[in-house]
């Protein structure tokens, strides 16, 4: 297992995870689009924000890169199928926690359960496994994230 | 004076203003159902209560506006469940809002004294608030007013078992994930009889006491003191007021354009920007007939109006939210659109039938709307009128929502020759309707204004241009009648449409052009009966009939002020804006005959419309 490993496996993850996502978005299977809500913490201009959020994303990914990492030496053990498991738990904890409940939360664009007139959110809050960006978000969501731990546990596991 | 009241859902009280569908003869409800007429609306922005002149709360949903309701008394006045408060005496009514708010006050005048209450739903605040909450306080105004409530949460549409017990001191209502904490202060105590909670409040002039509602969702209830109810009447009244101070309107009928943003305010669900068409479901468009729909989604039909209306009344935010929302929920389904929307963003809205009785009888009672999967070409000369509104206003189009625009209008050019259902969505089969057609040519020649400004691509303008040359060719050759000096409902037909109007509304030809006098004359000639206009003449699909449609009055008004006829319109605008209830809302139509509303409530394509016509009057009219 090397850190380097990781790394490469977190870029190459996060590479794979945004070409998914997007690629269902241009499929018309989900409307969920991760660097855009990011940039969005940040900037109310639609393009700077993808710009931005391409850039915040990378970087998450490669922080979760790091935090399989940690896992994997906790454990002693890493590899492609180990990797995709963690990918499962990852998406899962996305579309239950941390994009649907705690993004909105410091999320100043963006609306939750509780925005109430005269606010007016900007974004719509994703709802429960995102399904407000579209019944196939999940699935869409959940696969990517699989294919993300699995490059990451991949590449962990072939580095000395 | 009137009939003993009793909290809750029997008749009780003959309204003595000058409610003219209301007159003091009248009982006040027919069977348990209020009038329509007779409703007012207050919500927080992700739901809506309506009040009936009698102190009932008789619908709200919750923990949003298109979820199953808790109160539902306005489509089964036995089951539904409702909230009741009023004098346990006689009484008379008065009502109003707050200056510029969403808080209502209603006064009963009894022999023994005078009482106000006041109706809100507050917005929540610092510190920890209930999910959602409905507060009624209770003012003596002179004598003495002993008023009972009564509390009969019915959740699920009246459909989902409820348990009422009492916890901590509280009584509680549960139903699944979803709960009702009924919260009182210088009332005797609630009472649980059954499913129902009841209580009596005897008040003295300058005395006051509360009844709230604290509601949750998928969480624990939140139980407040009365301080922090109170503080929170306060904080959402001062909100509302800031909010509608702002409306830049400051015309002939600022009252009615104020109220009327007010309502439109209430239908924005404020998570997400969309804006529903009306707070209810199933209100009927005849008494006892079939046309009863669920209007609680977000219509692209209304997003040229929306935009119009946001835009001139200087409430950029709302214009923003709504112009991200739309685009985002029409992403799914690029670069068609669906007809309509749910508030979250969602294109499934699969229609079914509900086991309830229906406002008066009037079944089925429907919620989701079917006509979600129906063709209708108009949407796209709305959604790109919506966008060239929108970048007029100063807003960028990024570059994915330049693309999808260019996209939907290449879709125009692949399907314009479709028939459709039109802005009306008929159940008849699909024609080559006018309006329609009118609308494709609006999508085609804005995109073709935004590519020459270089804010869409350009690379399918030339096609566009062309497109939109042989729409208008089909149009004036098929869809003018030459013996009526009129366009057409559809082409071959000899039928008219009040939605012909909105083609001189949204740019469609030379608003002083001969076709378009000729137009408003036989629209006002075959559908106008008084200040009322029809629909349409012609098959719909759909047995039975329907009162005139408040909106398309409005469009009159509006078409009239557009094509110079200034002082026409603005007659027609005096009388239109004396059809609005006691509180200054309407609903989706009107029976000619009673003055009675039918439809759902309040509709906000009627005071789209109106707040519209109030300001092409203006702009008309300035110097």
């Amino acid at each position: 297992m090397s850190v380097w490993g990781a790394i490469a496996g977190g870029f190459a993850g996060t590479v794979v995870l945004t070409t998914a996502l997007r690629a269902g978005n241009q499929l018309n299977l989900t409307r969920m689009d991760l660097p855009f809500l990011l940039g969005t913490a940040f900037t109310s201009d639609r393009t700077h924000a993808k710009a931005l959020g391409y850039l915040l994303h990378f970087l998450v990914g490669l922080a979760f890169a790091l935090i399989y990492y940690a896992i994997f030496l906790a454990i002693g053990r890493s590899g492609w199928w180990l990797g995709a498991v963690f990918g499962l738990a990852h998406g899962l904890f996305a579309g239950t926690a941390l994009v649907n409940t705690l993004l909105p939360l410091i999320h100043p664009r963006m609306g939750t359960r509780s925005t109430a007139a005269p606010t007016v959110a900007l974004l719509e809050p994703p709802g429960f496994l995102m399904l407000n960006y579209g019944p196939q978000t999940p699935l869409v969501s959940i696969a990517a994230h699989i294919a993300y731990g699995a490059l990451v546990g991949g590449f962990t596991s072939l580095a000395r | 004076m009137d009939d003993r009241a009793v909290p809750g859902r029997e008749p009780r009280a003959r309204i003595p203003t000058q409610d003219p569908a209301c007159a003091p003869e009248r009982p006040v409800r027919e069977g348990g159902y209020a009038p329509i007429r007779g409703y007012a609306a207050i919500g927080d922005g992700r739901t809506v209560a309506l009040v009936a002149r009698d102190g009932a709360i008789d619908w709200l949903c919750v923990p949003v506006l298109d979820s199953p309701s808790v109160f539902g008394a306005l489509l089964d006045a036995e089951r539904g469940g409702c909230f009741g408060l009023c004098p346990r005496v006689s009484f008379r009514v008065g009502r109003r809002y707050l200056p510029g708010t969403n808080v209502l006050e209603t006064t009963f005048v009894t022999d023994g004294g005078v009482v106000r209450v006041v109706d809100v739903m507050t917005l929540g605040g610092p510190g920890l608030t209930p999910f959602r909450e409905l507060v009624r306080r209770v003012e003596g105004v002179s004598g003495r007013v002993l008023l009972g409530w009564r509390v009969e949460p019915r959740f699920g549409y009246a459909g989902a078992a409820t348990r009422v017990e009492r916890r901590g001191g509280v009584v509680v209502a549960t139903s699944g994930v979803g709960a009702l904490a009924v919260q009182c202060w210088d009332t005797e105590a609630a009472v649980m009889d059954g499913g129902v909670i009841v209580g009596s409040v005897e008040v003295r002039a300058g005395e006051s006491a509360l009844v709230a509602l604290g509601i949750a969702h998928q969480e624990p209830l939140v139980f407040s003191s009365r301080e922090q109810v109170e503080g929170r009447i306060d904080a959402t009244t001062r909100a509302w007021a800031g909010w509608s101070g702002a409306c830049v309107y400051d015309g002939r009928w600022r009252d009615a354009v104020v109220r009327s943003a007010l309502v439109l305010k209430l239908l924005v669900h404020a998570p997400s920007g969309a804006v529903a068409a009306a707070a209810t479901t199933s209100l009927p468009e005849e008494i006892g007939g079939e046309r009863n729909w669920d209007y609680r989604y977000c219509w692209v039909r209304d997003s040229a109006f929306t935009m119009g209306v946001l835009l001139g009344l200087g409430c950029a935010a709302e214009a923003r939210a709504y112009f991200w929302w739309l685009m985002h929920a029409s992403q799914l389904t690029h670069p068609r659109l669906r007809v309509l929307y749910s508030l979250s963003g969602g294109a499934h809205t699969p229609e079914r039938v509900l086991r309830l009785h229906g406002y008066r009888a009037s079944r089925p009672v429907r919620v989701g709307n079917a006509a979600g999967g129906q063709l209708q070409l108009d949407t796209y000369g709305e959604l790109l009128q919506t966008a060239w509104l929108y970048a007029a206003g100063g807003n960028r189009l990024d570059r994915d929502i330049a693309r999808q625009i260019a996209g939907m209008a290449d879709l125009v050019c692949r399907i314009w020759r479709r028939p459709d259902a039109g802005i009306w969505e008929v159940r008849s089969r699909p024609e080559h309707f006018t309006q329609s057609k009118m609308m494709c040519w609006v999508a085609l020649d804005r995109a073709c204004d935004l590519a020459e400004r270089r804010l869409i691509p350009a690379g399918g303008a030339r096609r566009w241009r062309q497109e939109a040359e042989l729409i208008r060719d089909f149009v004036e050759t098929r869809c003018f009648s030459a013996a009526k000096q009129s366009y057409i409902r559809h082409a071959g037909s000899e039928e008219l449409d009040a939605s012909l109007l909105l083609g001189v509304l949204l740019g469609y030809g030379d608003p002083a052009a001969e076709r378009w006098a000729g137009t408003i004359d036989a629209v006002r000639r075959e559908l106008q009966d008084g200040l009322f206009v029809r629909r349409y003449t012609g098959e719909d699909g759909l047995g039975g009939s329907e009162g005139a449609f408040l909106t398309c009055s409005f469009w009159l008004a509006e078409a009239l002020a557009v094509s110079g006829r200034v002082d026409e319109a603005v007659a027609l605008m005096d009388r239109l804006v004396g059809l609005a209830n006691d509180v200054g809302l309407y609903a989706e139509e009107i029976d000619p005959a009673t003055g009675a509303f039918l439809g759902n409530f309040p509709q906000g394509l009627s005071h789209l419309a109106l707040i519209s016509a109030a300001l092409a009057i203006a702009d008309a009219t300035a110097p």
